[in-house]
């Protein structure tokens, strides 16, 4: 199917001869290559270490995670500019990747002329790239400077120009590696309307960034990388989640040798144990529910036990539909209130006057976590719920609601 | 072959970037694109003038000697500025092959058919000087000239040969970029460009190695054509031919292996 992606083991090995890798001379080559020796001459650095990963068609998939991890490497491997060591790398349409903007954009000629070539190298034809001539100088917006050579341009310029080709392509598959991270405001916006839009097309997008509410306005899927493996993937906010609460983590073992963010169970439940969630459990009319009428109030119960005495705390709660459409989430911190000591076991509740949720059946993540991030624990999927109502009703909100008017005659 | 059919699909992008190469180089430039006639006008200007009242060189066969230099001059410029350029290809569009998917093999071709182009452009100036040399009575003028295309084909995969191993060979091994210059320097001194193996006054062990560089029959057989006005002899057009053929596999060859690496080492 056009659009998807699809990788199978893929491991991506950069090696180079020696750490003289610049300075690689020919007399090396000569001399210093004995054939049986070869292969430990080399040093290798493992950029991806088995990926799997599939994209649907129309997905837009944000990939994060610290810097080296193996973000743009995936990109590149999937826009066809490397190939993986070993593994497939499968994918099915027209790729556009907008890794550098304007990347070969000859600074002598003019921006018109170097739309053509870019054009051209992103797999258009001349007369393709003629025809779309107009809306790509519409969009770049460089009034006279389009006739003017490129070395005149501003940064802003050049991104701007390259940007308006690579989406003039209009491809299947749309590579993002941090690109709106520069410009202004405003091409920033204009941007990311012109993303939203090709994603309403059915355009597939990756996207790497380190903006993470980007990533969570952005994507619907989200998938975390550290030192080239997927640690984490799934519904945006989750594996947000986790990779800040490993960024803490990671920050806080190195101020006071705590020990780093434990994972206790793969892709579900991390954090370092300092509290832990006995049980998450969801209750209407005082009793522990798995059904709920759509609009009774309700609790949800997170009980913990306290195994080292913190001051900084804050609990929360996620509501997800199966699929991973976040649905909503609420915690204390948010909510105002401020963490001054949590020393004993015991249990926290959050209570709904009326569970607004249409009928169906939901997730619920719940968390202990610091407030930079760093999690005690943090547990998806903690609970299920099936919202239950006489009536089916779409979407997931079900708001308290009348109908009114003067004119119509109900019965 | 291969690399030949990727180039053909790709040879709308080969064309223009021919010409961003081209016009890149004359932009700026007041007389613009008329640089390319002029260099080599310039060039055989001041042959003619060292040539003629400084040094004497003679040859048999070798007169008027600018001319006779410049017929030899031309398809060696053509190699050795592809050659030259050819090395830092790779480079210099290192931010396209990284960023945007793009066969490597277009770099070297359009650095192959920019060169080419100079060099055709250069043709027209060698015609209009032996014409007039001819009509001044120096030399009659070399009717062969319509075979000045048959005589390029050997040279246009030697030169295609070369490009495709030093633009992929330079980008793993920086130092052939000096090197080169050295190695281009010798081969011009080898050939038979400046002088003619025919009246060469030297030991007898350093002509056979002459007579052995694989480039002679090629400068020879352009020359013949070019300004001797003979058809050369069917040994040499084979052997240029054959010289050609085996050049252009090795280069292409050679950039076979190193171009699954070129990306990750621009």
């Amino acid at each position: 199917m056009k659009g998807a992606i699809r990788c199978v083991g893929v491991r991506k090995v950069f090696r180079w001869r020696g750490p003289r890798r610049r300075h690689e001379t020919l007399k090396g080559a000569l001399f210093h290559r004995r054939l049986l020796e070869r292969s430990s001459r080399f040093e290798e650095f493992v950029a991806l270490d088995g990926i799997d990963l599939e994209v649907a068609p129309g997905d837009a998939v944000a990939v994060i995670g610290p810097n080296g991890s193996g973000k743009s490497t995936l990109l590149k491997l999937a826009s066809g500019i490397l190939r993986p060591t070993s593994g497939t790398v499968a994918v099915d349409g027209r790729v556009t990747a907008l890794i550098e903007l304007g990347a070969g954009f000859h600074p002598e000629i003019t921006g018109r002329e170097n739309v053509v070539i870019n054009g051209m190298l992103l797999g258009l034809s001349r007369r393709e790239v003629e025809r779309r001539m107009a809306e790509i100088v519409a969009f770049a917006d460089l009034g006279p400077f389009i006739d003017q050579p490129v070395k005149t341009y501003s940064s802003g310029m050049y991104v701007r120009l390259g940007f308006a080709v690579a989406v003039s392509v209009e491809p299947d598959i749309l590579l993002i590696d941090e690109v709106l991270a520069v410009g202004d405001e405003a091409f920033t916006r204009r941007g990311l309307d012109r993303l939203a839009r090709m994603r309403r097309r059915g355009v597939t997008m990756v996207l790497v960034s380190h903006d993470l509410d980007l990533v969570s306005r952005f994507a619907d899927r989200a998938v975390y990388l550290r030192a080239g493996r997927v640690v984490a993937d799934g519904a945006p906010d989750g594996v947000i989640a986790r990779y800040r609460s490993d960024v803490a983590g990671g920050e806080a073992a190195v101020q006071a040798a705590l020990p780093p963010v434990r994972v206790i169970e793969e892709g579900r439940r991390w954090g370092n144990g300092d509290v832990e969630i006995l049980s998450v459990t969801v209750s209407s009319g005082g009793v522990e529910q798995r059904l709920i009428p759509s609009g009774a109030p309700c609790a949800v119960h997170i009980r913990y036990r306290v195994h080292r005495p913190v001051e900084d705390f804050v609990f929360g709660v996620a509501w997800q539909r199966p699929d991973g459409t976040a649905v909503g989430g609420h915690n204390t911190s948010l909510d105002g209130m401020r963490p001054v000591q949590l020393a004993a076991d015991g249990e926290v509740r959050c209570r709904y006057d009326a569970l607004a949720l249409a009928p169906g059946d939901y997730q619920l993540d719940a968390a202990v976590h610091r407030t930079d991030g760093l999690a005690y624990d943090y547990w998806c999927d903690a609970a299920r719920v099936r919202v239950t109502s006489a009536v089916e009703w779409p979407g997931v909100w079900a708001p308290r609601h009348r109908w009114e008017g003067d004119g119509p005659l109900w019965e | 072959m291969r690399a030949l059919g990727l180039l053909w699909r790709h040879r709308a992008l080969v064309a223009v970037l021919v010409r961003r190469e081209l016009t890149a180089r004359y932009r700026a430039s007041l007389l613009g694109f008329f640089w390319s006639l002029l260099n080599p006008l310039l060039l055989l200007a001041v042959y003619a003038v060292v040539f003629t009242s400084i040094f004497q060189p003679r040859f048999p066969g070798g007169e008027p000697y600018p001319l006779f230099l410049f017929a030899g001059l031309l398809p060696w410029l053509f190699l050795s500025g592809t050659a030259l350029d050819a090395s830092v290809t790779m480079v210099d569009n290192g931010p396209l092959l990284a960023k945007v998917m793009c066969p490597p093999e277009i770099f070297p071709a359009v650095t192959v058919a920019s060169h080419l182009i100079h060099l055709l452009l250069a043709l027209p100036v060698l015609l209009l000087a032996l014409a007039w040399s001819a009509a001044a009575g120096w030399h009659p003028f070399p009717w062969t000239v319509v075979l000045i295309p048959a005589a390029l084909v050997p040279w246009l995969l030697v030169t295609a040969g070369v490009a495709s191993a030093v633009s992929a060979l330079s980008v793993h091994y920086r130092d052939l970029r000096d090197l080169l210059g050295h190695l281009l320097n010798l081969l011009f001194f080898a050939s038979p460009i400046i002088y003619s193996l025919d009246g060469l006054e030297v030991p007898p062990a350093l002509r056979r190695a002459l007579v052995l560089n694989p480039l002679a029959p090629l400068v020879v057989v352009f020359r013949d054509v070019a300004f001797a006005g003979r058809a050369g002899s069917p040994a040499d057009w084979a052997i240029a031919l054959a010289v050609g053929l085996v050049v252009w596999s090795l280069g292409t060859w050679v950039f076979s292996r190193y171009r699954d690496t070129l990306v990750e080492s621009v």
